[in-house]
């Protein structure tokens, strides 16, 4: 594999890019890359509000890794069961991230 | 609908509950960004462990700069070369919400610390409006139409005027808030990425008619707006003239030096 010019090990991942304005709240940003059909080097980022503030470490989390193909539910399921009940989205849903997601993938590559 | 807000908000949280506090008063004392981040957070932490009353401060800045929300990449929201060029200092706050681009005689800026019993029953977004009652107040006093707009704006008809944002942590509740008064909208473009469409949300009108909303609406000075508001505040709530205690300023000349100055703090979301 690592002998393939496809995937050496140093070579960087195109990255993908996506980001979604939940009507009447905060915009969420998805930076990824794709690698063996999953998502990888997730980046969740935007103006929203996410308490308490940590959350972010274990909502990105949860979507690295998913099949790149992954629907806005599966996403959000995702999501929510990785952060717990503790924790308050304000301006934006785990959804929001999800739909976020799935433009990066559809958008593809970052120009 | 914005009043109704503002209205609902007044019977949640009564001025009575407000003035039950000791609220202190820190006037500006300019400092970089990094140590007026630290000074929110140093203050946070003394309401958290009792050892501070409830406090206002009013903001002191020192340089141009941009101040990133909490879950902001940098690469996204910034032209970092730009900022660079323009000697405009990037800054990370530990709150979510959008970039904001602060200049020292153009922004007006504030927080509130409190016991987090001060909020008790409501929900984020009530307390948001909240905690921005008194400056919305404070500006109609002045003659601006300003209103409360949800989740976290302080708008005229005229655009946006102020932003705010909230974190809650060891049983208090920070909130800041920003009111564009003056700005560089030239450089502003510049060094923040946004779309022109963006600007209006910016505090900015047109592209022909650069003044923000506040100014248009207003010709006072903005020490003489921020004495304004203070006075407000101090009629409204009750407050006492105060300084940061050596330990206060110890614990946020930490916070800058170990935190908030640090690369990795700012680049948290490159």
């Amino acid at each position: 594999m690592s002998g393939s010019p496809h995937s050496s090990p140093h070579a960087i991942p195109p990255f993908m890019h996506g980001a979604y304005k939940t009507p009447g709240g905060k915009m969420v940003v998805v930076d990824c890359a794709a690698r063996d059909g999953r998502l990888v080097e997730v980046v969740v980022s935007g103006d929203f509000f996410l308490y308490p503030e940590d959350a972010l470490v274990a909502l990105t989390a949860a979507v690295e890794g998913l099949p790149v193909n992954a629907a806005v539910e599966t996403i959000a399921a995702a999501i929510t069961r990785a952060v717990g009940n503790d924790v308050t989205f304000l301006g934006f849903s785990p959804e929001a991230v999800g739909i976020a997601v799935t433009r990066a993938v559809a958008e593809g590559v970052e120009h | 609908m914005t009043d109704s807000v503002a209205d609902n908000k007044q019977t949640i949280l009564s001025p009575a509950r407000w003035r039950a506090l000791d609220w202190r008063f820190l006037p500006a004392v300019p400092a970089s960004p990094a140590m007026n981040m630290a000074r929110d957070t140093a203050i946070l932490d003394a309401v958290a462990a009792g050892t501070r009353p409830a406090t206002l401060r009013i903001w002191g800045w020192d340089r141009t700069s941009v101040v990133l929300g909490r879950f902001q990449s940098v690469r996204n929201e910034v032209d970092a070369d730009a900022a660079a060029a323009h000697d405009v200092t990037l800054v990370r706050r530990i709150t979510g919400g959008g970039a904001m681009f602060v200049q020292p005689t153009g922004a007006i800026t504030y927080s509130l610390v409190a016991p987090e019993s001060l909020v008790a029953g409501m929900s984020y977004a009530e307390s948001y409006a909240a905690f921005d009652l008194w400056a919305v107040e404070g500006l109609r006093g002045l003659g601006v139409q300003a209103a409360y707009v949800p989740l976290n704006d302080i708008a005229s008809p005229a655009g946006k005027i102020g932003g705010a944002a909230q974190a809650r942590r060891g049983g208090a509740v920070l909130h800041h808030t920003t009111i564009a008064c003056e700005l560089d909208t030239d450089l502003m473009a510049q060094v923040l990425r946004i779309g022109r469409e963006k600007l209006s949300d910016k505090g900015i009108t047109s592209a022909a008619k650069r003044v923000s909303p506040l100014r248009q609406q207003t010709d006072l000075p903005r020490d003489a707006i921020i004495a304004h508001l203070v006075a407000h505040f101090r009629d409204r709530y009750g407050l006492t003239d105060d300084v940061l205690t050596p330990a206060e300023d110890a614990a946020a000349n930490h916070a800058a030096e170990t935190q908030f100055a640090t690369r990795a703090w700012t680049y948290l979301l490159p």
